[in-house]
């Protein structure tokens, strides 16, 4: 291919910058002001770097009133969204090993009911899931958020899954076939291990989806006891005279770094997975 | 046919828990609204849940909120949808540029995806603060963008956009990769300069991504609820509530369920419409699977 002349380069990297800035900004405005002084924050002029840098509003988010005290939530959370991935990467795989991996009768329907019913989260569900939870009583529990979240992450996951066996030699299960093993040894002992890295990657994404819920711990939690970070710092916009505008950033940095950067890890095998299955078609 | 079974057992073995999972706890609840529609349900009163027909509908049609959620919704799925795809074609184009570190600017695009809904709803009600938010003070303006009628709209879209972007850019990059490099050499030779090679090789082997993402994010949007309701919970008044919003209000803040239910049900109708589009398009796909 030809070279790119100069102006073209220019405005390449003029569109660039403008993106990133769209982009970016916003999180590093949260940065940014999560490390002001109250001062900096209502000052008439906001600079972009703070001229000040203060933790105070870090020491607010972990202190209780009249701080959020996100301590115990973020435990919560941390509970919820661990055991959320690790079941959804039970039903990932054996579903995901079926979808990517056997031919049966009544696969297609099995797919499209699988993307049906991804489809429907929500408010759609949320009255008859209440009712549901109070009936087993887990309202205000810990499970049943769990359980709830299981219904938006196992869709996504059994679909992720899929693709990961598609990758697998065929030939690696026929020796094994051939040796005798069983068919579920086989599943457990030579496939299982050969998509270890999408496994961990599915199970991040998993956890990712549960901590960053709102929705459906709005419905289902009130108490302490079983009240997510997020649903702790949305109650603080909502609080009574000033914001405290540099305090909630705080809480807002808190719970997203960690996300980042679990993303940032699996990026590489989540993309090929997300993308698979709209660029085939 | 007993035979096909034992033939298949593992592979229904295989997809038993999941199946068995889903009918119960999301097949069974969309189910399960649809009757609660038909009731008087109020999670306040004890002796609610008896069957009252259609009152629910008619007190719907009737309410005065009701054409305006509908345009609200029509309005919200639209309008980010075409936005986020106006700017995502030009910006995965843009990345799949030779350029430095092309690698960390894909990266960075990915940030407002894994955004926690509530913090993207926090960043963004504090830069369009009235009294201190960025926006004001960049503008010199002194206006309460959320809790305008005349400027809601437009800022939610804008937040709504920055959340959705980066999926949509990712999945236009993996699709624009997929374009065979020789096409573009083919074109070059053949002397099309680049809004030619743009128009006759990107435009037309991008469109069944285009669409497949687009449909995904019409009917992903058409049931979203959290953006709204952190940004501006269905306000002012209802200026901003679209249907999602609103089965939450019903529901969940005047304890209507029966109510709430009757507009989940009417939103269902519309997905159904989506859905039935969507599978058109992949059962291309599926015959692949």
């Amino acid at each position: 291919m030809k070279r790119r002349s100069i102006s073209a380069t220019f405005l390449l990297y003029i569109g660039l910058a403008v993106t990133m800035f769209f982009i970016v900004f916003p999180f590093f405005w949260l940065v940014s002001s999560s490390l002001k002084t109250s001062q900096e924050i209502f000052a008439i002029h906001q600079t972009f770097i703070p001229k000040k840098i203060t933790f105070t509003n870090f020491i607010y988010a972990f202190s209780g009133s009249p701080g959020p005290n996100i301590g115990p939530l973020m435990n919560n959370s941390i509970t919820v969204a661990v055991f959320t991935a690790i079941i959804t990467l039970f039903f990932a795989a054996t579903g995901g090993y079926a979808v990517g991996r056997l031919h049966f009768p009544g696969l297609q329907t099995f797919v499209i009911f699988i993307m049906i019913a991804q489809m429907f989260q929500g408010p759609v569900i949320m009255v008859p899931w209440y009712k549901m939870a109070a009936r087993m009583g887990i309202l205000n529990t810990k499970t049943g958020l769990v359980l709830i979240y299981l219904t938006s992450t196992i869709p996504v996951a059994v679909w992720l899954m899929s693709g990961f066996f598609k990758g697998i030699p065929k030939e690696m299960e026929e020796a094994a076939t051939i040796d005798g093993c069983g068919k579920l040894r086989t599943f457990f002992q030579i496939i299982l291990p050969l998509v270890k890295g999408g496994l961990v990657a599915v199970g991040i994404y998993s956890f990712i989806l549960a901590w960053n819920d709102y929705q459906y711990a709005l419905i289902l939690t009130t108490s302490e006891k079983a009240k997510t970070v997020q649903l702790g710092i949305a109650e603080l916009m909502g609080g009574i005279g000033q914001i405290n505008w540099g305090g909630i950033m705080a809480c807002g940095v808190i719970v997203t770094i960690p996300v980042i950067i679990l993303f940032g890890c699996v990026q590489r095998y989540l993309i090929e997975g997300l993308t698979a299955g709209a660029v085939k078609g | 046919m007993f035979q096909k079974f034992r033939k298949n057992y593992f592979a229904y073995l295989m997809i038993l828990p999941t199946l068995l999972y889903l009918i119960i706890f999301q097949i069974y609840p969309i189910f399960n609204s649809i009757w609660l529609s038909f009731t008087n349900l109020s999670f306040l009163r004890p002796d609610s849940g008896n069957f009252v027909g259609i009152k629910n509908y008619i007190a719907l049609f009737k309410d005065s909120n009701f054409p305006m959620l509908l345009g609200n919704s029509l309005l919200w799925v639209i309008g980010s949808t075409v936005l986020q795809y106006l700017i995502a074609v030009p910006v995965s184009i843009l990345l799949n540029q030779k350029m430095a570190a092309r690698g960390f600017w894909r990266g960075l695009m990915m940030i407002p995806w894994v955004t926690p809904v509530v913090i993207m709803g926090l960043i963004w009600q504090w830069i369009y603060d009235g009294d201190h938010g960025f926006l004001n003070q960049i503008l010199g303006t002194g206006i309460v963008w959320l809790g305008n009628k005349n400027t809601v709209w437009p800022a939610l879209l804008l937040a709504s956009t920055w959340k959705g972007l980066p999926y949509a850019t990712l999945m236009f990059l993996s699709g624009l990769q997929g374009i065979p490099k020789d096409l573009y050499e083919a074109g070059y030779v053949d002397g099309c300069n680049s809004w030619q090679r743009f128009k006759y090789i990107t435009i037309p082997l991008l469109k069944p991504v285009i669409f497949v993402t687009a449909l995904t994010s019409i009917v992903q949007t058409w049931t979203k609820f959290e953006v709204i309701w952190v940004l501006t919970g269905g306000g002012p008044g209802y200026e901003t509530s679209t249907f999602p919003t609103y089965i939450y209000s019903k529901s969940f803040i005047m304890y209507d369920m029966g109510g709430g239910s009757a507009v989940s049900v009417i939103s269902m109708l519309f997905m159904l419409i989506f859905i039935l589009i969507y599978l058109k398009v992949y059962k291309k796909n599926l015959s692949e699977v």
